[in-house]
């Protein structure tokens, strides 16, 4: 009852409450959104085992590669390279496993279903999944960030702090909206997405020049800037933060960059409602909405 | 699983309450062939042989070409030198990171995904032989990784391995003792996944991530303080990725010696021989082996007593 209260319906017959009005369907789907989030939000204060699992080893798997670049007595921009990669990567591994995985996996525990049946769009839910995964993986970012800082003594020389804010909202924009595509793809796939997903973390990392500047990849390299969030972001944020690295050209300046990302983000959002609403489709004709462990 | 087919009904009493426990070797066997066919269905069975290779080898060659391209931004002579040593470390960390996560995923999927856990635990089968069968698929695919990696590295990279000079029983000797440490760690990540949510989907990879910088798998140890030097010489895979890339690669540089190393300056040596190497392997992997078995085995009675069998989470 008090649910029904909140969006404001008059409770005058059924006829009459489902017609909502565009102030109901808007508080309802803010409400899918704050509910989908939460989850997320409160998991990281449950169970303090991440802390362990996901802060404090993958600093230890950036600071070997940071070790290979030390061994080989390369240039020290180099390893803020490496720091603004791990703290990237936390981002991309989010939006591949919390997220392109996670219809799937809501399939597989029995919820899509009720996501189905529940009254606001399922938009609203892929919004909730990304904002709580931002925050998730924006904390363990920043602890990475903080502490391989701190141990390996980085320098940032940022040229302009303001178009490094805009980069970096827009890339999490980017990522979040291919997160979005991805998992209304996988929500067909079924276990083709579990290994799609393992399949999307290295050879990503790869072709984004994660630990590297992605210009060294020549053509590919700047394929990937084009079509891959991660490589345009990471290559824009590097840029700005290490300005005076010695740094490879080929790639677009940052502001361009930017606007590359912008167009990313544009177009992963939209071609995922897109995407969501014919695969749904396609899920129900072919019955597999329901269908689980397959 | 172990069916009706095994020693069953001999008429030895003694016979038939052990054959009744499932703990017989040949109900093991049974129990262990038939985990790792699930396993290996599991894997496998959703799509043709050759999409599944693709999966299988993108991640390890991936993995190898990220250091490789690493090496050549910095460029000189001693990125060219190290390029082998970092090719075969990358395709042997590629087993240890498919072996830790085989078994550790296996208790995800069967609590999170598919809730037969608590299934397996009714059964007569022992739940460690059934995890380690479940976990050998997923070594397999790691097996495979490693050896395309290594092949790309000969035919593209240069990686400059001579068949003939390859010391073939320490390479074997030292990857069955590697392997078996792998499983031994393994092991580990599965206790600990059978106390922890959903999520922990990414712990086995992140273990695995934290023990590259200790390993000597792409750079040597001697660049870290000490203290982690020590902690890298107690871990068995150090040791096992010393004695493979050195049986596979005789002279390349050391991953756990070298000048200014700890153990040179304990043992007087900047490059132990390989039977050293085996024998600090044998250590190593046995005290690794017997603390995996003691924790996994409290994690196993705390999760039956506490409930989490059956436990599904979410986020």
């Amino acid at each position: 009852m008090t649910t029904f209260d909140l969006v404001g319906r008059s409770g005058a017959g059924p006829r009459q409450d489902a017609a909502w009005s565009p102030r109901q369907v808007l508080i309802t789907n803010l409400r899918a959104i704050r509910g989908r989030a939460y989850p997320r939000w409160r998991g990281m204060f449950r169970e303090k085992s991440w802390i362990f699992f996901e802060i404090l080893l993958p600093f230890l798997q950036t600071a070997a590669y940071v070790l290979v670049y030390r061994s080989l007595h390369a240039p020290e921009a180099y390893v803020g390279f490496v720091v603004l990669g791990g703290v990237m990567s936390a981002f991309w591994i989010n939006v591949i496993w919390m997220m392109a995985n996670q219809l799937w996996w809501e399939k597989s525990q029995g919820n899509l279903e009720l996501y189905f049946a529940a009254p606001m769009s399922f938009m609203s839910i892929l919004f909730g999944m990304a904002l709580g995964g931002m925050v998730m993986s924006a904390s363990r970012a920043l602890a990475i960030l903080l502490i391989a800082t701190a141990v390996f003594g980085v320098t940032f020389s940022v040229q302009s702090w303001l178009l490094v804010v805009l980069v970096f909202v827009a890339t999490l924009a980017a990522l979040y909206g291919v997160g979005m595509v991805l998992a209304s793809l996988f929500l067909v796939w079924g276990r083709e997405a579990w290994h799609l997903g393992q399949a999307l973390t290295e050879p990503v990392y790869f072709v984004s020049g994660l630990n590297f500047p992605v210009a060294r990849l020549g053509l590919l390299g700047a394929l990937s800037v084009g079509v891959i969030p991660l490589a345009t972001g990471l290559d824009a944020m590097r840029q700005l933060v290490f300005s005076g690295a010695p740094f490879p050209i080929g790639t677009p300046a940052p502001a361009i960059e930017l606007g590359i990302l912008v167009l990313m983000a544009v177009l992963s959002t939209g071609f995922a409602r897109w995407m969501l609403a014919a695969m749904e489709q396609r899920a129900r004709r072919d019955g597999r909405l329901t269908i689980r462990w397959q | 699983m172990t069916g009706a087919g095994t020693a069953r009904g001999a008429g030895a009493p003694a016979g038939l309450a052990r054959s009744a426990g499932g703990t017989g070797v040949r109900d093991s066997l049974r129990a262990f062939v038939t985990a790792a066919r699930i396993g290996w269905r599991m894997e496998a069975n959703w799509t043709d042989p050759i999409l599944f290779f693709i999966y299988s080898v993108a991640k390890p060659v991936s993995a190898a070409m990220i250091l490789v391209v690493m090496l050549a931004v910095v460029g000189g002579p001693g990125s060219a030198a190290l390029q082998p040593f970092v090719v075969v470390g990358t395709a042997f960390w590629s087993l240890v990171t498919s072996g830790i996560s085989g078994l550790a995923w296996s208790i995800l999927d069967d609590r999170e995904r598919y809730r037969m856990l608590k299934y397996i635990f009714l059964s007569p089968s022992s739940f460690l032989v059934v995890l380690l069968g479940r976990g050998v698929a997923r070594l397999g695919v790691g097996v495979a990784g490693a050896l395309i990696t290594i092949g790309i590295g000969v035919v593209f990279l240069g990686v400059p391995i001579d068949i003939t000079r390859v010391n073939w029983p320490v390479l074997l000797v030292a990857t069955v003792l590697g392997l078996a440490s792998v499983v031994a760690m393994a092991l580990l990540l599965a206790a600990v996944c059978l106390q922890t949510r959903q999520e922990s989907w990414s712990y086995p990879e992140a273990f695995a991530g934290a023990a590259f910088l200790l390993s000597g798998a792409v750079f040597p140890l001697s660049i870290l303080p000490a203290p982690l030097q020590v902690v890298g010489l107690v871990t068995p895979l150090g040791w096992w990725i010393e004695a493979a890339r050195r049986a596979l690669l005789p002279g390349a540089p050391s991953g756990i010696g070298g000048a200014g190393s700890w153990l040179a300056g304990v043992a007087n040596t900047t490059q132990p021989d390989l039977g050293w190497c085996l024998i600090a392997l044998i250590v190593t992997g046995a005290v690794a082996t017997l603390a995996a078995a003691l924790v996994f085995r409290f994690s196993v009675h705390r999760a039956q007593e506490k409930g989490l069998l059956d436990l599904t989470t979410g986020s």
